[in-house]
C-alpha cells in the first residue's frame, strides 16, 4: 500500500532523475543534490514511511551517481600513477610506457621470488594468504603412479603429463576412464604443446594458443598452433579400450579449436554411428566449425540449422553460448546474416536465454555499415557503439552509450588503453562537430589528460569547433596542450593550423599580444629544436603568418628576423607580406627598412618588385644614397 | 689517565720472578685492560658543526631532541601505545626496509624514508631526486611493492615524491 502511494507521489521526479541522469555533465549532479533535498523533504512531509522501498532507490540511484562521477578526477592521471609532476605521463606513449615498466618491475619481483622461493615461506599473514605465497610449479610426485598423473594434469604440463601416462600403460596398470578422458582434455586444450610461460609471449599474443578473434583475417605468426596429424590425443584415443561422449567430446572440440575442422566432422560421425549423443559442448564446436567445411553461403546455414536439429532431436538444450556461436558463425555466410540473425534472437527470447553483450556485438556486426573508419573494432562492444553513432551523427544515441559506461563494471568494456583513446576520440570528434563551443571545452577540461590523450586529428577537430564559435582566443592555450602531448612535432599540419588560424583575422590588442607569445612559441618548434627532438622544416606560409601576427601585435623588430629566416631557408615570401611590412615601415617612417625591403624582393625575383619599387619611392623619401641603391637593382619593366 | 695493569708490573714481576725463576719455568704473558674516565657526551644523529662545506638536510641538521618539536617521526605504527605489542618486530622490519630501499634505489634518496602503518598495509613515503628517467623510476617501484608483499605477506604501497636535487638546509 504504501509502495503503490510511495509511487504515485514519486513518480514525477522519477521521470526528472531519468532525464537528467543521462547526460554527463558534472554540474549537473548540484541540481541533482538540490533536487534530492526537495524529494527528501517531500516524503516527510506527505509522510511516507521510511521504508519506502522507492525512496531506497531514490537514494541509490543518487548515491550511484554522485560518486561514481565524483570518482573521476578530471585533473589527476590515471591511479596507477604516482602523484608527482616527474612521474605523471603527459602523452599517449608516455602512459604506456610508464605503465608497462611498472608491469615488468612486477613480474621481475615475481620471477625472483619464484626462483628463490625458500626466503619467502614465513608466513606472517594470522588467516593465511595463499596469494602471496611463491608459487611452485614443480611436481612433487616423482613416482609413476595416477596421483602423479593427476598431479602433472593440475599443473598444466602437457608433455610430462603424456610421458607419464605411456609409462604407466608400459608398466601395465589400467587408467581410469575419469583420468584417461582428463588427459584428453588437457591435451585437446592445449593443442599438444605445453602452455607457454607469461614471461615468453608477449601479452598482445595470447598465450595458449592463437584462436582466431574473427574469422576476418587469420595472423600467420609462429605462435599458430595446428592440430598435427601424428597426434598424442589421437593416438591415445586409439589406445583407449572404451570411449565415451566425454572422450569424444574433448577430440572433437580440440579439433574444431586447432583448425582440423574436417576431422571433427569425421569424428562427429562416428560418434552417430557408435550411437553415442554428444554433448552441448561439442555441438558448439561442431556449429562454430560449420563455415569452413562448406563453400557456399547457404549450404553454410543449412549446416547450421542441421547441427541444430540433431541437438533438438536428442534433447541437448542450447545455452547462451551456442547461440553466440550461431551468431558468429553466421557473420561468415554473406547476406543471409541479416535476416537470420534476428531469428536466432527471436529464438534466444523463445528460450528464455538472456542475451549477453556477446549477443548483442554480433547482432551489430552483422548490420554494421562501414564507415570512415574503414574497419570494424575486434570484441570491444562499446566502441564499435561508438562508431555506429558517429557514423550516423547522432549525438543524444552517443551521449546514452556514455552513460552507459558509469553502469557498474562497464567502464572495463572499454578494453586496453589503445582502443579506450579510441573510443574518447570518437566520441570527442562527434561532441565537436555538433555542441557548442562551451560544451565543448567542458568535454575537453573532463577527459583530457586524465582519460585520454587526443591525438593530432582530434586537435584538429578542436581546433575548427574554435573556429566555428569565434572563440580564437583559446587557440595559445591549446597550443600550450599540444606542445605538451607531444604533438607539434608529429607532422607540420598542426603547427600550420594554429599559425593560420592566427593571423587570418584581426583582433583586439590583448589578444593580438597573445597570438605574437604564441607564435614564437611554436617558432621554437620548427628550426632546430632542442635535444634532437625530430624537427619541422620551416615552409612558407608558415613564415608568412608569424611575420602577419608579429607585426599585428607591433613587434616589428622580431617580424624583421623572420623575414632573415626567408633568405635563410630558402623561402619565397608573398607579396602581401611585403606590403604589411612596407606599411610598418611607413608608420615607422623608416625609409632604411624600406629600401631594403625592395633590395630583397629583388633577389628573390618577385614580380611585385616594380610596384613596391614605385610606392617606396612615392611614399618615402629617400637620401641619395639610397635613390642610387634602388636604380642599381635589376627591374623588370 | 691511563692505569694500565699489563706493561710495567709485568716487567718488575719479571725482573722478580726472572731472578729466581731461571730454573723453574718461564711466566705466562697475560692481555691487558684498557680503561678511560667516561666522556659525557651525545653523538647520537648528530653532525658536529665542521668547515661549513658540507651541505646538510633538514633532517639531518636537527638532533634527536628536536623530534616532535622540530622533526617529525620517520616510522609511524601503534605498537609503542600502552599494551600494544610487537614494537620490537616493527622496528626489524623497518630497518630491512630502508636498507633494502636504499639498496634498490641506489643513489636516488634524497631524504630518510618515513613508513607508515595503516591497518593491514604498509605505506613507504620516499623522496627521489631525479637521477634516472621515469620510467625506469615505474619499474623500482612496482618491483620493490610486489617483492616486499610478497616478503612481509601483507599489501605493500609506494608513495613517491621526486625532487630536482637533495634540498640542502644549510652547510654546516
Amino acid at each position: 500500500m504504501t509502495s503503490c502511494c510511495s509511487v504515485f507521489y514519486f513518480r514525477n521526479e522519477l521521470a526528472v532523475l531519468q532525464a537528467l541522469s543521462s547526460t554527463v555533465q558534472r554540474v549537473q549532479w548540484v541540481f541533482l543534490f538540490i533536487y534530492l533535498a526537495h524529494v527528501y523533504i517531500k516524503a516527510v512531509y506527505c509522510e511516507v514511511m521510511w521504508k519506502s522501498h522507492m525512496f531506497y532507490y531514490l537514494l541509490r540511484f543518487f548515491f550511484f551517481f554522485f560518486f561514481l562521477n565524483l570518482y573521476q578526477d578530471p585533473t589527476a592521471s590515471h591511479y596507477r600513477f604516482q602523484d608527482d609532476p616527474y612521474l605523471t605521463p603527459r602523452t599517449a606513449s608516455e602512459f604506456k610506457l610508464f605503465s608497462l615498466s611498472q608491469e615488468s618491475g612486477r613480474n621481475a619481483a615475481k620471477y625472483i621470488i619464484n626462483t628463490y622461493p625458500n626466503f619467502f615461506l614465513k608466513d606472517y599473514a594470522e588467516p593465511h594468504i595463499p596469494c602471496l605465497m611463491p608459487e611452485s610449479l614443480q611436481p612433487k610426485v616423482t613416482e609413476v603412479c595416477e596421483a602423479g598423473l593427476r598431479e602433472l594434469i593440475h599443473l598444466r604440463k602437457v608433455r610430462s603429463a603424456v610421458d607419464m601416462y605411456d609409462r604407466l600403460l608400459q608398466a601395465g596398470t589400467v587408467v581410469s576412464l575419469e583420468l584417461t578422458n582428463n588427459l584428453l582434455d588437457l591435451i585437446c586444450f592445449y593443442g599438444d604443446q605445453d602452455p607457454v610461460q607469461g614471461d615468453q609471449a608477449e601479452p598482445e599474443k595470447t598465450a595458449e594458443g592463437v584462436r582466431d578473434d574473427e574469422g576476418r583475417f587469420r595472423k600467420s605468426d609462429s605462435l599458430h598452433r595446428t592440430w598435427r596429424k601424428d597426434n598424442n590425443a589421437e593416438r591415445i584415443f586409439h589406445l583407449m579400450p572404451e570411449r565415451n561422449e566425454r572422450s569424444y567430446g574433448a577430440l572433437i572440440r580440440g579439433m574444431v579449436k586447432y583448425g582440423a575442422h574436417s576431422k571433427a566432422f569425421d569424428l562427429y560421425t562416428d560418434m552417430q554411428n557408435n550411437r553415442m549423443a554428444a554433448d552441448v559442448h561439442a555441438f558448439n564446436a561442431l556449429i562454430a566449425a560449420a563455415p569452413e567445411v562448406r563453400q557456399k553461403y547457404s549450404e553454410k546455414w543449412d549446416l547450421i540449422a542441421e547441427m541444430l536439429k540433431q541437438m533438438n532431436k536428442l534433447g541437448v538444450r542450447p545455452t547462451l553460448l551456442t547461440f553466440n556461436t550461431v551468431l558468429k558463425s553466421l557473420l561468415r555466410c554473406g547476406p543471409l546474416s541479416r535476416a537470420l540473425v534476428l531469428q536466432v534472437l527471436g529464438e534466444m527470447k523463445a528460450l528464455g536465454i538472456e542475451p549477453s553483450l556477446a549477443t548483442y556485438y554480433h547482432i551489430l556486426v552483422a548490420f554494421y555499415r562501414q564507415g570512415e573508419w574503414g574497419f570494424i573494432p575486434k570484441n570491444v562492444l562499446i566502441v564499435l557503439l561508438c562508431l555506429q553513432c558517429c557514423s550516423l551523427k547522432d549525438l543524444g544515441l552517443a551521449y546514452r552509450v556514455h552513460s552507459l559506461l558509469n553502469v557498474g563494471d562497464n567502464w572495463k568494456l572499454l578494453g586496453n588503453p589503445s582502443r579506450e583513446g579510441f573510443y574518447y576520440g570518437s566520441l570527442f570528434n562527434l561532441v565537436c562537430m555538433m555542441e557548442n563551443i562551451g560544451v565543448v571545452l567542458q568535454w575537453y577540461r573532463d577527459l583530457v589528460p586524465s582519460l585520454f590523450y587526443p591525438n593530432s586529428h582530434t586537435m584538429r577537430d578542436l581546433l575548427q569547433a574554435l573556429d566555428a564559435d569565434n572563440r580564437l582566443d583559446l587557440i595559445p592555450e591549446i597550443w600550450k596542450d599540444v606542445k605538451q602531448l607531444g604533438l607539434a612535432t608529429v607532422s607540420g599540419d598542426l603547427a600550420e593550423e594554429v599559425l593560420a588560424l592566427m593571423a587570418r583575422d584581426e583582433h583586439s590588442p590583448e589578444i593580438q599580444e597573445s597570438f605574437a607569445n604564441c607564435a614564437l612559441a611554436v617558432k621554437a618548434v620548427y628550426g632546430h629544436g632542442e635535444q634532437s627532438q625530430a624537427t619541422l622544416d620551416f615552409t612558407a606560409s608558415a613564415l608568412c603568418n608569424m611575420a602577419t601576427i608579429l607585426l599585428a601585435a607591433g613587434r616589428t623588430d622580431q617580424a624583421w628576423e623572420i623575414l632573415q629566416l626567408f633568405k635563410a631557408n630558402n623561402r619565397v615570401p608573398s607579396e602581401k607580406l611585403l606590403d604589411e611590412f612596407l606599411n610598418s615601415a611607413k608608420s615607422g617612417s623608416n625609409s632604411e627598412q624600406a629600401v631594403t625591403l625592395v633590395q630583397m624582393s629583388s633577389s628573390f625575383s618577385l614580380p611585385a618588385t616594380a610596384r613596391l619599387a614605385q610606392r617606396v619611392e612615392q611614399e618615402f623619401d629617400l637620401s641619395e644614397e639610397q635613390k642610387k641603391c634602388m636604380d642599381q637593382l635589376p627591374f623588370e619593366v | 689517565m691511563a692505569v694500565s695493569f699489563g706493561g710495567a708490573g709485568l716487567i718488575l714481576a719479571n725482573h722478580a720472578v726472572a731472578h729466581m725463576s731461571r730454573t723453574l719455568c718461564a711466566v705466562p704473558r697475560a692481555r691487558a685492560i684498557h680503561s678511560t674516565a667516561v666522556c659525557c657526551k651525545h653523538q647520537a644523529a648528530r653532525i658536529r658543526v665542521g668547515k661549513g662545506d658540507k651541505p646538510v638536510t633538514y633532517e639531518e641538521a636537527h638532533p634527536p631532541h628536536h623530534i616532535a618539536h622540530r622533526k617529525g617521526w620517520l616510522s609511524q605504527h601503534t605498537s609503542n601505545l600502552d599494551r600494544e605489542t610487537g614494537a620490537a618486530e616493527r622496528t626489524v622490519e623497518d630497518i630491512f626496509i630502508r636498507r633494502f630501499i636504499f639498496g634498490t634505489f641506489h643513489g636516488l634518496l634524497a631524504n630518510e624514508l618515513v613508513i607508515k602503518r595503516r591497518g593491514n598495509m604498509l605505506v613507504v613515503c620516499a623522496l627521489f631526486t631525479q637521477k634516472i628517467p621515469a620510467y625506469k623510476l615505474y619499474f623500482l617501484i612496482g618491483y620493490t611493492e610486489t617483492l616486499l608483499s610478497y616478503f612481509y605477506k601483507c599489501p605493500v604501497k609506494m608513495e613517491v615524491q621526486t625532487v630536482k636535487d637533495k634540498v640542502v638546509y644549510k652547510y654546516l
